[in-house]
């Protein structure tokens, strides 16, 4: 029962669910496939969501799709982990490189709402340098994109999730106060918070998209614990039940369970639609413009998988830059023992944060930067860390598992260098659709080895000092994936400009992290949507010029 | 956010008024409650004098109550209810923290016998200070005084010490205050029964009447100070929020006022403007309802969100405070130089 959603479609005959109410419904404005509407919007998460309601405030016709389930939080997030994995795109993939990816869990979402569904709400900006990372620091890509800029929209999107955060943040340029406050640490964050006192470095409580007071129909959160397997009060601000049901308010139209396959283009080079599967067969949406916000490894997949002999190489591809500089955050992370009962599970996974090591450019042998926060881990995810990266099994599993309410950790979001050879391409296998599969190739450099080297060591540290016993440190793991389409100024170096908008095709967009020339060390989402508000204010300024 | 839309402005205010609608219903009660017993009688008597002639029938004494004590009993009334706040918020926050330390029993145990000697107090028309209820009082100002000991303690251990993460979720500085206020109020109300009829009465060397004023005032001001924090905490997310930090401290600056300058009657604006703060503690304890209602679950689940939502008996508080500020109007009404 708790799967409905996945078997039909719900966005459709004129209505759509409303995520905020048991069994509620809302009314949706409906296009037909002769229709040729202003955008059609491949994925409907932090970069897809966002961009359909704001082009659909800002009066475009727009349809967004979705290969996921359109779900009720409140009747259908079970506090189960294991069923909760039915918002992870674990469709077939080949991972390969030195350091094959994980794919299907923190770096994957199927849902309307994307992976903000089960995103762990980490709302932090980049860091202003990092913008301009090759001219200021000497490493990566700059982006086209001005700091000063960011900063707005980046106020634009706390106030539209009310982001919970600290009256005073520790690190930046000043930033307005975050909507709504803190939430309260729990003893997971304190362990951060002490340690890093200990060490001598500033930490914050971090900023939360997920509400300490009421807001609408959310109520504040509950403090749960199962943020990552999906929040079922409704106090996460996910793309699923803010973005989306603002942009059908404003009449755009979202399919869920569609899966979008091909990108048509005409002889005169522009994309005309998009093929979609849906309800068992092959359908054509006519658009005036295509937007691909399918995250770092769907949108390179199907921008090449939309290969004609117009454009052999893949849409968008003259640069041979699509599916390249694929970036997966380090997610590296220590753990250890405390005396006192700790219970983790308690809260939203990392409610205490220091950016130290992403603002402080001595003291490192490595480029980019690093943030690291207090943990959570459920305890399926927690036994399979044990098993899986410890090598525990047996007695010696079962007797960690019963430290479970004690253990204590920090993890790395960490910077990695984009590197050409870590890329998306398509195999030769097929999936269920037919189309092909995606094949990821991963490796490290010696630059992100060094970043996790000295964070793990720093970590550690900092965790002994305040008293921590059996530290262990899990070195292979990887979360946000970013890059695959990367923005810049020039046409040979860069798949879209920094509207977003495709160098090749002038009605081909990209709009989610694969656009990131760098990543920083930050988690992307605030990021993604940010810059899906900027292009919208774009987009709504070229067509006002006549530009589009 | 600018582009949020109608439909989610017309939600929100609609839930604004069910807020208001709730508040206005506990105002209404509050009205009803303060129209009964708790409306200080003026100097003038200008209200309902068939009402006040009933009471007289019932009892002949109090025409020549001294006012004093009438004002010692107003100040019991306002001991007592402030008391009652302290003693309901206290026990919600302590079983909140569990009981973890014995001590956290203490407020709770204090303030019931504030509440037992404050109603006894109320009845009590004796120009004369009773022991007991002397000894009550005095031990629920210390056990405040001692109470924000421990919170400030509390608050400074934690990491980040005087942040505000801590200020909002540590123990609360200023609850402890509100216990001390209210064994003040009655210490001060026996005090007061210890002075003579035919003389300006006065406390610790204090005129009385203006002393009061300035401690009511002070009172006020903390509290709002307090309320202020913790909606703070909320992001005033609901406008009524802005209630408590406007109209108690305006009241307290009236009572500041009232305490520093040349004796002066009437003082309507003062009068008028204490009792929309009483009637406003009344109204939070409606909206603080409300509030409850919007957490998961709501009343349904109301064992983890009473404990959780907004603390209802706290805004009571800025009642008895009110009510203590205007025992001090009476008394200067009596004795302009008071």
């Amino acid at each position: 029962m708790l799967d409905e959603a996945l078997h039909s479609p719900r966005g459709k005959d004129g209505r759509a669910p409303d995520p905020l109410r048991v069994g509620g419904w809302m009314p949706m404005r409906q296009y037909g496939e002769n229709d040729e509407v202003d955008f059609a919007i491949v994925g409907t998460g932090a970069g897809g969501g966002t961009l359909a309601c704001k082009l659909a405030e800002a009066g475009f016709s727009v349809v967004g799709f979705d290969a996921g389930a359109w779900w009720r939080p409140l009747e259908e997030f079970a506090s189960d982990e294991t069923h909760q994995e039915k918002l992870f795109w674990t469709d077939e993939r080949i991972c390969d490189g030195d350091n094959p990816l994980k794919l299907g869990s923190n770096n994957s979402g199927k849902a309307i709402g994307g992976s903000t569904v089960h995103f762990a709400m980490v709302s932090l900006r980049f860091r202003p340098e990092w913008l301009k990372s090759r001219s200021l620091l000497g490493y990566g890509a700059d982006w086209p994109l001005d700091w000063r800029e960011m900063w707005r929209y980046y106020t634009e999107v706390e106030q539209a999730l009310k982001i919970a955060g600290p009256v005073n943040y520790p690190w930046g340029p000043p930033r307005p106060r975050y909507p709504y406050r803190a939430h309260e640490l729990n003893a997971a964050a304190l362990v951060l918070a002490k340690g890093c006192e200990a060490m001598g470095i500033p930490w914050s409580e971090t900023p939360l998209a997920t509400v300490s007071a009421p807001r609408g129909r959310s109520p504040p959160c509950v403090y749960r614990g199962f943020c990552v397997s999906g929040c079922s009060t409704n106090a996460k601000q996910s793309a699923l039940i803010t973005w989306i049901p603002r942009a059908v308010k404003a009449g755009a139209e979202i399919r869920d369970l569609a899966m979008a396959g091909r990108i048509e283009t005409n002889d005169a080079g522009y994309v005309t639609g998009v093929h979609y599967y849906r309800e068992g067969q092959w359908r054509f949406q006519r658009a005036r413009n295509v937007v691909v916000a399918g995250y770092a490894i769907e949108t390179p997949r199907l921008l090449l998988s939309s290969a004609n002999s117009q454009f052999p190489d893949g849409l968008a591809n003259s640069s041979g830059l699509v599916g390249k500089n694929l970036m997966a955050q380090t997610n590296q992370a220590a753990w250890g023992v405390m005396e006192d009962e700790i219970r983790w599970y308690k809260g939203p996974p990392s409610l205490a944060v220091t950016e130290h090591w992403n603002y402080t450019d001595t003291g490192k042998d490595f480029f980019g930067g690093y943030a690291y926060m207090s943990q959570g881990p459920l305890p399926r995810a927690w036994v399979s860390s044990l098993a899986g990266n410890r090598g525990l099994w047996g007695d010696a599993l079962l007797r960690a598992m019963e430290k479970y309410n004690h253990q204590a950790g920090l993890k790395i979001v960490g910077e990695v260098l984009p590197q050409e050879r870590n890329r998306v391409a398509l195999a030769d296998e097929k999936d269920r659709y037919g189309l092909p599969i995606a094949r990821v190739t991963y490796s490290l450099c010696d630059n992100d080895k060094a970043l996790v080297k000295h964070a793990l060591n720093f970590m550690s540290q900092s965790l002994s000092v305040v008293g921590a016993r059996d530290i262990w440190t899990e070195s292979d793991d990887t979360c946000h994936l970013n890059g695959t389409a990367r923005m810049g100024d020039d046409p040979r170096t860069s798949v879209v400009n920094a509207d977003c908008r495709s160098w090749d095709i002038p009605n081909l967009w990209v709009c989610d992290g694969s656009v990131f020339p760098t990543v920083g060390g930050v988690n992307p989402s605030l990021t993604i949507q940010a810059i899906a508000c900027r292009t919208a204010d774009r987009i709504r300024a070229m067509a006002a010029q006549g530009s589009l | 956010m600018a582009a949020n839309n109608a439909g989610d402005l017309s939600t929100a205010a609609t839930r604004q008024l069910v807020g208001g609608a709730v508040g206005a219903i506990a105002l209404g009660l509050g009205v009803a409650l303060l129209r009964r017993g708790f409306t200080p009688q003026t100097g003038r008597e200008t209200l309902a004098g068939a009402r006040t002639h009933a009471r007289q029938k019932r009892s002949p004494l109090r025409v020549d109550e001294p006012p004093q004590v009438k004002a010692a009993r107003r100040l019991n009334r306002a001991a007592g209810l402030l008391g009652t706040s302290t003693l309901l918020d206290s026990a919600v926050e302590h079983y909140r923290g569990s009981f973890q330390n014995k001590a956290m029993y203490t407020p709770l145990i204090v303030s019931a016998l504030m509440l037992a000697v404050s109603a006894h107090g109320t009845r009590d028309k004796r120009p004369i200070a009773h022991g007991v209820r002397d000894a009550t009082y005095l031990a629920a100002a210390l056990t405040g005084i001692a109470g924000t000991g421990f919170h400030i303690y509390n608050i400074a251990k934690r990491p980040g010490g005087f942040s505000w993460q801590n200020l909002f979720y540590g123990s609360p500085l200023g609850a402890p205050g509100a216990v001390a206020l209210s064994g003040l109020l009655g210490y001060y109300s026996e005090r007061l029964r210890d002075n003579e009829s035919d003389k300006i009465p006065k406390v610790f060397g204090l005129p009385a009447g203006r002393a009061l004023a300035a401690l009511s005032g002070v009172g006020l001001l903390a509290t709002a100070g307090e309320a202020g924090l913790l909606h703070f905490r909320g992001a005033y997310h609901n406008p009524f929020m802005f209630a408590p930090v406007t109209v108690p401290p305006l009241a307290g600056a009236l009572l500041g006022e009232t305490a520093l300058s040349r004796p002066r009657r009437p003082r309507r604006l003062t009068r008028w403007w204490l009792r929309l703060t009483a009637l406003l503690g009344f109204a939070g304890a409606g909206f603080h309802a409300y509030g409850v209602q919007r957490n998961m679950g709501g009343w349904r689940n109301w064992s983890q969100n009473v404990l959780n939502g907004p603390p209802i008996p706290a805004p009571p508080s800025f009642t008895g405070l009110a009510l203590a500020g205007l025992a001090a109007l009476g008394l200067l009404e009596e004795h302009p130089d008071a």
